[in-house]
């Protein structure tokens, strides 16, 4: 009897351990067997490519754990505002830009639990308390090999640099705020990023109007690309994924890859959700090298688990943005700075948008 | 005595029509019921809470308007939109005019044809369409292939005010044509026939008979051809650059990327209030035709 409590003892407190040590240590990409089974989970993102390739990356997941995948979108946080007001929130993990983990941690968004996912793979700098990215890209100079052929612009300096480098621009006019866009105009107006000021943004935009009223604000990628495939502007500031795509149809567009621009997507759980641990369960599941790995060879977006080698063409892997040649070369917007002016700055940098 | 019999049998009709329209009165209240709690919850509800919004957030009083009339940019870009309007309305009548009136003239086959040419439009996306006029309209684009293919030099129209009026222009287009015609139609034109027999000249007969009689279609067609280019997103993102940003963006980016709902807010209810005041400026006008023709 009394070896028999004994052993029962030992397997229990085996078995807690085990358990203990499983919550402790999540391997980011892994999910118990079954854990999820019965459950239902809403992943909501923007759509498109996009979404459907993060849906493939999670098909292990549901697979396993037998959790029910619905997905939403596109993110907007509007929405999500409303569902966090009325209590009623119907989105578990959700796919934001940059900045909203930020602006809102803690009003929109939950601070995430760091014991329930796996966050050792991913790239330095890139996790906030309310957010694990869900992918890398970059903003990046492209200019036509036509126009420029022996003298190519080099870096942003170039592109603001009207003078020596006659010919009309594009940049991203999407609404969203584009902070280290303004922080290279700054520089290309003499200004220093250090300690940065408000009185700083109104010289960096002051710069970006000196590009002539010529200049195009792209509202989509697609129009980027629309952009660079018909050869409209001759130099445009470009998202990777955009860019790649318009080479890959017979653009004549190059890269100057100094100081391009750091940007992600966030994997966020909103405040409110009906089943946390679950949610934290897809996002560590979604940061796995082999989940990463299809989400780069569907979307052409660079995955964000330093392990991952996704098999993609030629062109794919020239826009890919995690080489190590490439991350010495990237520039990280001051996000803090961004966050706490996010109001101004925004209001700002519409009112150029707005042709004022 | 035999009054008394006229009278009641006068009145006992009466009192049963009476009694049938009060009844039908009542019926006809649930015949628009659904239309009217449709409208309320759908169009009355949310604006009031947008309304009060404007003044709640993020406290009572009146800081949104403030801001809105202390911000330059609002101001440009609410006198931008309302011009825009104009010129898609002008553009439309202009478009709209003769098309309407060719409808009323032609045989029953060929209105058809010309109907379905209006509506097919009306099948197909807005951003389809909006797509559509940027690959006509761009640099490189069909329109000035051709002007520079007959040796002209290059016009720029896309990103520019004139191509967002001429895209926004193709899409409310229909909503020009159709109330013209449904009042051209209706014109008896033996009325031209008779001014030009009495010796008047095409032009004048136009004039003084045909502009007047169809000139409840304009206002109808202008008036909704207004109200709704007020509101165009999409058109002018996709065909406009900065310079012809219309009230809509700057909304949607107060409540979508700010989550300002109360500037939002404030900005729709000025929108909205700016709307109304023109049209009771255009009212007189509409009412001009009756008085002009009963004097004559």
């Amino acid at each position: 009897m009394k070896t028999k409590i004994g052993q029962a003892a030992a397997l229990g407190l085996l078995m807690i351990t085990t358990a203990a040590l499983a919550q402790s240590k999540p391997v980011a990409g892994e999910v118990a067997e079954g854990s999820l089974k019965g459950k239902t989970l809403t992943f909501v993102s923007y759509g498109g490519i996009y979404q459907d390739g993060q849906i493939a990356a999670l098909k292990e997941f549901v697979d396993k754990s037998g959790v029910t995948l619905l997905s939403d979108g596109p993110t907007e946080i509007s929405k999500l505002q409303a569902q966090v007001e009325s209590g009623n929130v119907t989105w578990d993990v959700v796919d934001t830009g940059d900045f909203p983990p930020y602006v809102y941690c803690g009003k929109l968004f939950q601070k995430l639990d760091f014991s329930k996912i796996d966050t050792s793979n991913i790239p330095e700098g890139q996790i906030s308390e309310c957010s694990v990215p869900a992918m890398n890209y970059g903003v990046v100079l492209m200019y036509n090999t036509e126009k420029y052929k022996d003298n190519p612009p080099k870096s942003w300096k170039d592109f603001f640099d009207i003078e020596k480098f006659p010919g009309s621009r594009a940049l991203e006019g999407s609404g969203d705020l584009s902070g280290g866009m303004i922080e290279q105009a700054l520089l290309a107006a003499g200004g220093s990023v250090e300690n940065m000021t408000v009185a700083d943004i109104d010289k960096a935009i002051e710069k970006v109007r000196s590009l002539g009223p010529d200049t195009i604000f792209w509202k989509t990628g697609a129009d980027s690309q629309q952009l660079a495939e018909s050869g409209e502007a001759d130099m445009i500031a470009m998202w990777t994924g955009r860019a790649m795509t318009a080479v890959k149809n017979g653009a004549k567009y190059t890269p100057a890859w100094q100081d391009w621009l750091v940007v992600m997507d966030q994997m966020t759980i909103p405040i409110g959700v009906k089943d946390p641990d679950a949610a934290h369960a897809l996002i560590n599941a979604y940061l796995g090298k082999s989940a990463q790995e299809t989400l780069a060879k569907t979307t052409s977006y660079t995955p964000i688990h330093k392990d991952a080698k996704p098999e993609v063409d030629e062109i794919t892997a020239a826009f890919m943005t995690n080489t190590p040649d490439k991350l010495k070369l990237g520039y990280q917007q001051n996000i803090k700075f961004w966050v706490e002016n996010f109001e101004v700055a925004n209001e700002k940098w519409n009112a150029l948008m707005a042709g004022n | 005595m035999a009054t008394r019999v006229i009278d009641s049998r006068d009145t006992v009709p009466a009192v049963a029509a009476d009694g049938r329209r009060r009844w039908f009165r009542g019926q006809a209240f649930w015949l628009v019921a659904p239309a009217l709690l449709l409208l309320v919850i759908c169009l009355g509800l949310p604006l009031a809470i947008v309304t009060l919004r404007s003044f709640s957030e993020p406290q009572w009083g009146w800081q949104n308007y403030a801001w809105f009339f202390g911000t330059p940019v609002n101001l440009t870009v609410l006198q931008r939109t309302f011009a825009i309007s104009a010129w898609v309305t002008l553009v439309c009548l202009i478009a709209g005019y003769p098309y309407a009136y060719v409808m009323t003239a032609v045989g029953p086959k060929m209105r058809l044809i010309l109907i379905l040419c209006v509506l097919v439009p009306f099948w197909v996306s807005g951003v389809v369409r909006t797509l559509a006029w940027v690959i006509l309209l761009q640099d490189s684009g069909v329109i000035n292939s051709v002007i520079k293919a007959v040796g002209l030099s290059p016009v720029k129209l896309i990103r520019t005010q004139t191509g967002v009026v001429i895209g926004m222009a193709q899409v409310l287009l229909p909503f020009m044509i159709l109330p013209l015609y449904s009042v051209m139609k209706t014109i008896d034109l033996r009325l031209m026939q008779a001014a030009r027999s009495l010796g008047a000249s095409p032009a004048r007969a136009f004039a003084q008979v045909y502009l007047p009689l169809s000139l409840p279609g304009v206002y109808a067609g202008a008036i909704i051809v207004f109200i709704l280019a007020l509101g165009f997103y999409i058109t002018p993102a996709l065909l406009g650059g900065p310079r012809s940003t219309m009230l809509s963006t700057l909304i949607q980016n107060q409540v979508l990327s700010l989550l300002n709902w109360g500037r939002g807010g404030a900005m729709g209810v000025v929108l909205l209030i700016a709307t109304f005041v023109l049209l009771a400026l255009a009212a007189p006008l509409s009412r001009q035709p009756h008085k002009t023709g009963s004097r004559r």
